[in-house]
């Protein structure tokens, strides 16, 4: 168990670090930039507590807003990204799944593991994009910036997918 | 009252996520009053410090090139300042002026010198991080500058970072005139690209031409005169026609901030009073 929280407390960490200094960084087109962490939320195991998810992707929310100066965008986005994944992910489960089902691609086959992935970065994406254009409003500019972040996500996600265990 | 209790342990998890989401709902929102957020940006003290780390690491590598950059800015500078004082000597006959006006004109204002740890080019609202504070003497509402030109006006402050509002958000508006003209306008950006930023509000009957120089005009009192913010390079018709809107080549390169200096003026806590004290006596009018 407590293996486990120092476990996930240090991939919270690392999702954080990596996104402030690496990816925030990262500037395609002028508006496609990866956001990974939302990684951090598909990967929760079938029965983790649903409680738990939510304090969890708060968590990292409120830590990438501190950085990225976007109070309550990327909280109030991750954290609903972190509600729907025990609900989506019930659609896309093989029919004998274990209970303690890890969700990877290996786990679910890479097409359901595909759907499910863009399915919740997609809504992430664009929850997250409709929030931070509240006050800035450019239809075209923000469709661009769902469908470019959407992409490169899926592309960077996929990418870590091959090479986990 | 059982089936309550029922209903809230089976979907407590909902109401967690309703109170989470509400929670991040009043931080967004409580960002438009931006004093209350100190410790949810950069400007908090583990941010800032992990971005410090991080700037200090990155500008390591990009020494050799920035100090190339300022011995070639040093030069350029120095056979300005040598031509001029070469030109009013000739004309006054007097070479301590120069200097002496020079001396008077900087005494009012006090430079913090100060580092870029954070910075955003390519999002829709930027921020500049910098690595002074209000214990540095920083306050809101002070100017930033650097070698090149103007940089944008402070947001918010902590302890030993600030927040910087740049030219390159939409909420910043700076008092800028045409050189050697007089005209006014205010400098504004639309997002896109980091380098073009507009003046709006030019009088139809103001005579410049593309190439001019575009600097702070001293009105807004956050940044003495005189600084050079970007040439003219394209010359438009305001929306509704009653005036000219130009496209400026912004001089300063946010994408390669590094050192910038906030302005601060003697009497800046006084003329702050004052102005609060005239806003608070027209509320109270209202």
């Amino acid at each position: 168990m407590i293996t486990e929280f120092l476990q996930r407390l240090l991939l919270l960490v690392m999702f954080c670090l990596a996104q402030v200094l690496v990816f925030n960084r990262i500037h395609v087109f002028n508006c496609a930039s990866p956001l990974l962490y939302v990684y951090f939320a598909i990967i929760f195991p079938r029965s983790y507590p649903r409680w738990a998810i939510l304090l969890w992707c708060f968590t990292l929310g409120v830590m990438i807003d501190a950085f990225s100066n976007t109070p309550g965008v990327a909280s109030a986005s991750l954290t609903l990204t972190g509600a729907l994944q025990p609900v989506l992910l019930e659609l896309f489960l093989p029919r004998d799944a274990d209970d303690k089902l890890k969700v990877s691609a290996s786990t679910l086959g890479i097409g359901k593991f595909v759907s499910l992935s863009s399915l919740l970065t997609f809504i992430f994406c664009l929850v997250f994009f409709s929030l931070e254009a509240f006050s800035f409003f450019d239809w075209l500019y923000w469709l661009e910036c769902v469908v470019g972040n959407t992409l490169l996500t899926l592309i960077l996600i996929y990418t870590f997918e091959c090479f986990r265990r | 009252m059982h089936n309550l209790l029922a209903f809230l342990t089976k979907y407590y998890h909902w109401l967690i996520f309703l109170f989470l989401e509400v929670v991040s709902g009043v931080m967004l929102f409580k960002y438009n009053s931006y004093q209350g957020s100190v410790w949810i940006s950069s400007a908090n003290a583990v941010v800032g410090k992990v971005y410090e780390w991080q700037s200090g690491v990155w500008h390591f590598f990009s020494l050799s090139v920035r100090s190339e950059q300022l011995t070639q800015r040093n030069l350029f500078l120095e056979e300005e300042v040598l031509r001029l004082r070469q030109r009013l000597a000739d004309v006054t006959a007097d070479t301590s002026l120069l200097m002496k006006r020079e001396l008077d004109s900087l005494s009012r204002y006090e430079l913090i010198p100060a580092r870029v740890v954070n910075n955003s080019v390519h999002r829709m609202d930027n921020l500049i991080t910098i690595d002074k504070g209000s214990v540095d003497g920083v306050k809101t509402d002070m100017g930033v500058a650097c070698g090149t030109g103007v940089v944008g006006v402070v947001y918010l402050t902590s302890d030993h970072y600030s927040v910087v509002l740049p030219v390159l958000n939409h909420l910043s508006h700076i008092s800028v005139t045409i050189r050697n003209c007089g005209y006014f306008g205010y400098l504004t950006w639309q997002g896109g690209n980091p380098m073009f930023a507009y003046v709006e509000d030019v009088p139809r009957h103001a005579r410049f031409q593309k190439g001019d120089w575009i600097e702070t005009s001293g009105y807004s009192n956050i940044f003495p005169s005189g600084i050079s913010v970007g040439k003219i390079v394209d010359i438009n018709d305001s929306e509704d026609g009653l005036s000219y809107r130009l496209k400026v080549h912004l001089s300063t390169d946010f994408s390669r901030l590094r050192d910038v200096c906030v302005i601060t003026e003697q009497g800046f806590a006084e003329r702050m009073e004052l102005k609060e004290a005239a806003i608070d006596s027209l509320n109270v009018r209202q």
